[in-house]
């Protein structure tokens, strides 16, 4: 490949311990997956050998590898991006054009879904993140909860929902106190808690459609009304705790469902009890839809800092990384989802999926999948959204309809002081 | 005799590292910070030079405004508090009681334990649906108290926590002022027939009134810079009702992206903390004794 095309003013390498730094998710089971991957590409011989680190504790990744951009700390590569916060990075001209690389058109045509790929190329043409994995979200679900409730099927829609909300919400020692809810959602608005809500649903109610078109404004006001009337009748209800409950509340079957990904497989295989029964689900959709069920999907991308000394070998690493090999391991360990054409049919990993058949509903669901918006104020976007979630569906304070209304007037407001 | 050089050579080499230490932490960031009042600045592009825009936004960004008035409340209720506790528990301590040292640590400990370890204890503490305070209640039959999901009782609760958290080390100065009131006095006034509730009123607190000042003063300071606890148990919720002022410009700063605005926030709320000590100095210290 020619260098100078990727990196203009490479400092010259250093000789003697050449490390290049990858930061993983600290999620442990995918740490565990990126550290035998780490020792090796390091037994094979390379050059370059790499340095494995979890991403830095914070309140969300996207802080963590922002303090890091300013501090001049950013790793070589990282592989928990949100493809969010990528516009930001490349502005500040801090990732690598990966389409530059040589081999580069090969090695994706081959493994990423082409209208995947072209929704991560930047405004000037240029491709600087790789499309890893995707995690659609799901309803996991205590069957065993559902039975005893004299539920026999997951509901389907927000009205069955709602009835089965009912029957399993309870009080179960007798003291008068409610002790068995229904789910739970951490309700503190705080923005990237609404993927797992309001922003989930919201995608799920419209049919598959984000807040914005062609970088215009466009909330879909029935679809956000629905969403904001379905947690408010959840919390009116009581079928959700408006507290936050210790530990693992799931595990315990102190609650029925929780709105999580792919990643939650091989936690739940790990640290289940041995008489915890447990599904997947599609989302409940609003009582009048039709068509596919759409969901968020936690897409995680892979991107290769500018300040890299080593640009040629990080790419061998995350080649490496991206391998077919490596992909059958992220489901194998991590039970997450590969960006990879034809997931479900690929001779490679049908065996795999018969045998796993939770994780091969996950796999479906990827098709139907939504990320979020590439836009400079994403995040304050799902603050207001928090605002109004907590404000209409949580505490009641307001109609679904006034809270749609005031929500997107005031993205509108803030949109404008941004500009 | 020496030359002037030689004595300012010595004296100028000496006030370095506290020179280096001022320009680094308290000049370089002031300066810095009033510049960014004209820009946006997302930390990783460069400053974009927007006017007054800053300024203009702050005056029309209602939630700003509500989180100054949350600091507000949370002062009002934080800095009464902790007097009438730090008091009470000063005299208490001041006695001639038994293991009155195991007694002094006790109080102590909150303030050298880390501020997010009791957060998050409390947060299990005020917990609505099992947390042992409402468990308590419920049992004694007074019903459950929404502590952290009441607009309402959010502030007072962490009002109540702080108090509880940092109570100690005003216990402390209290009990140094307690023990600097010549015992003289007290003396004359039982002399005099004054009962307890009198030595009290007209010995011990006006004698206590610069540490009175000293305690408020460090309340304001501290009230002021509320966060942690708001950031850990609330988000700054239910409905704004525990948004602090710094929990905002933090937000507006580190999740946003939006330095340029959470420095003219900062300006603006500098402000008001110096009018406010300003007021607290003339009206507190005048009755000074």
């Amino acid at each position: 490949m020619n260098c100078n095309n990727v990196n203009e003013g490479v400092n010259e390498r250093e000789e003697g311990n050449k490390t290049i730094t990858y930061w993983s998710s600290p999620n442990p089971q995918e740490f565990a997956l990126a550290k035998q991957l780490v020792d090796e590409w390091n037994e094979l011989g390379h050059e370059v050998k790499v340095k494995l680190q979890a991403l830095p504790a914070g309140q969300s990744s996207e802080e963590v590898l922002l303090s890091a951009m300013v501090a001049g700390t950013t790793p070589d590569i990282c592989s928990n991006i949100w493809p969010g916060i990528t516009n930001d990075f490349i502005r500040a001209k801090g990732l690598l054009a990966l389409d530059l690389f040589d081999d580069y058109d090969l090695v994706m045509g081959e493994r990423v879904p082409e209208d995947i790929l072209e929704s991560v190329k930047a405004k000037d043409g240029h491709t600087y993140q790789i499309p890893w994995k995707t995690n659609p979200i799901m309803v996991q679900y205590n069957t065993k909860m559902f039975r005893d409730a004299g539920v026999t099927e997951f509901p389907k829609t927000y009205s069955g929902f709602l009835d089965a909300a009912s029957k399993i919400t309870k009080d179960n020692d007798g003291d008068g106190r409610i002790d068995q809810w229904m789910g739970y959602r951490d309700i503190r608005p705080i923005w990237w808690q609404r993927y797992y809500d309001y922003y989930t649903s919201y995608i799920n109610a419209s049919g598959g459609k984000t807040f914005f078109d062609k970088g215009e404004l466009a909330i879909d006001v029935d679809a956000s009304n629905k969403v904001f009337k379905f947690y408010q009748q959840i919390y009116e209800g009581g079928y959700f705790p408006q507290s936050t409950l210790q530990g693992n509340a799931f595990l315990y079957s102190r609650i029925a469902v929780e709105f999580t990904g792919p990643w939650n497989i091989s936690f739940l295989e790990k640290n289940a009890p041995e008489d915890l029964e447990y599904d997947f689900a599609p989302l409940p959709v609003p009582d009048d839809y039709e068509g596919e069920i759409y969901t968020y999907g936690d897409h995680k991308n892979i991107a290769i800092f500018s300040n890299t000394k080593y640009p040629e070998e990080s790419w061998e690493f995350v080649k490496f990384l991206i391998s077919k090999e490596a992909d059958y391991r992220l489901l194998e360990f991590a039970s997450q989802i590969p960006i990879r054409k034809e997931l479900l049919t690929d001779p490679d990993f049908a065996e795999f999926f018969k045998q796993n058949l939770s994780l091969a509903r996950f796999a479906r669901q990827a098709a139907f999948t939504r990320g979020v918006d590439s836009v400079r104020d994403f995040k304050e976007i799902l603050d207001s959204v928090s605002r109004y979630y907590e404000k209409a569906s949580v505490y009641g304070k307001m109609t679904p309809d006034e809270a749609t209304h005031d929500m997107i007037e005031a993205i509108e407001i803030l949109r404008e002081w941004n500009k | 005799m020496k030359k002037l050089s030689q004595v300012i050579k010595p004296g100028f080499l000496l006030s370095m590292p506290y020179m280096a230490h001022l320009t680094l932490f308290f000049i370089y960031p002031v300066v810095f910070s009033l510049i960014l009042v004209f820009h946006r600045w997302d930390v990783v592009t460069p400053m974009e030079f927007v006017g007054l825009k800053n300024f203009i936004r702050v005056f029309s960004d209602e939630v700003f405004m509500q989180s100054i008035i949350n600091t507000g409340v949370f002062l009002v209720l934080h800095i009464p508090l902790q007097i009438m506790v730090a008091l009470f528990f000063a005299n208490l301590l001041n006695q001639k009681i038994i293991a009155r040292g195991f007694f002094r640590t006790l109080y102590f400990l909150p303030v050298v334990v880390s501020g997010v370890v009791v957060t998050i204890l409390f947060q299990q503490l005020f917990n609505y649906d099992t947390g042992l305070l409402n468990q308590f209640l419920y049992k004694l039959g007074l019903g459950q108290v929404p502590w952290l999901v009441s607009e309402n009782w959010a502030m007072p609760s962490i009002a109540f926590m702080a108090t509880w958290k940092n109570v100690g080390l005003y216990v402390i100065l209290f009990m140094g002022g307690l023990q600097s009131i010549p015992t003289e006095l007290y003396e004359a006034a039982e002399l005099e027939g004054a009962s307890s509730t009198q030595r009290f009123y007209y010995i011990t607190l006006p004698m206590l009134n610069p540490t009175i000042v000293t305690v408020i003063v460090l309340s304001v300071i501290g009230g002021f810079s509320l966060f942690i606890e708001p950031y850990v148990m609330t988000g700054g919720g239910p409905m704004n009702s525990t948004l602090s002022a710094v929990l905002y410009i933090y937000n507006q700063a580190f999740n946003f992206g939006h330095m340029g605005y959470a420095s003219t926030m900062g300006l603006f709320f500098a402000v008001i903390i110096f009018t406010v000590v300003k007021i607290q100095r003339k009206f507190v210290e005048t009755e000074v004794y």
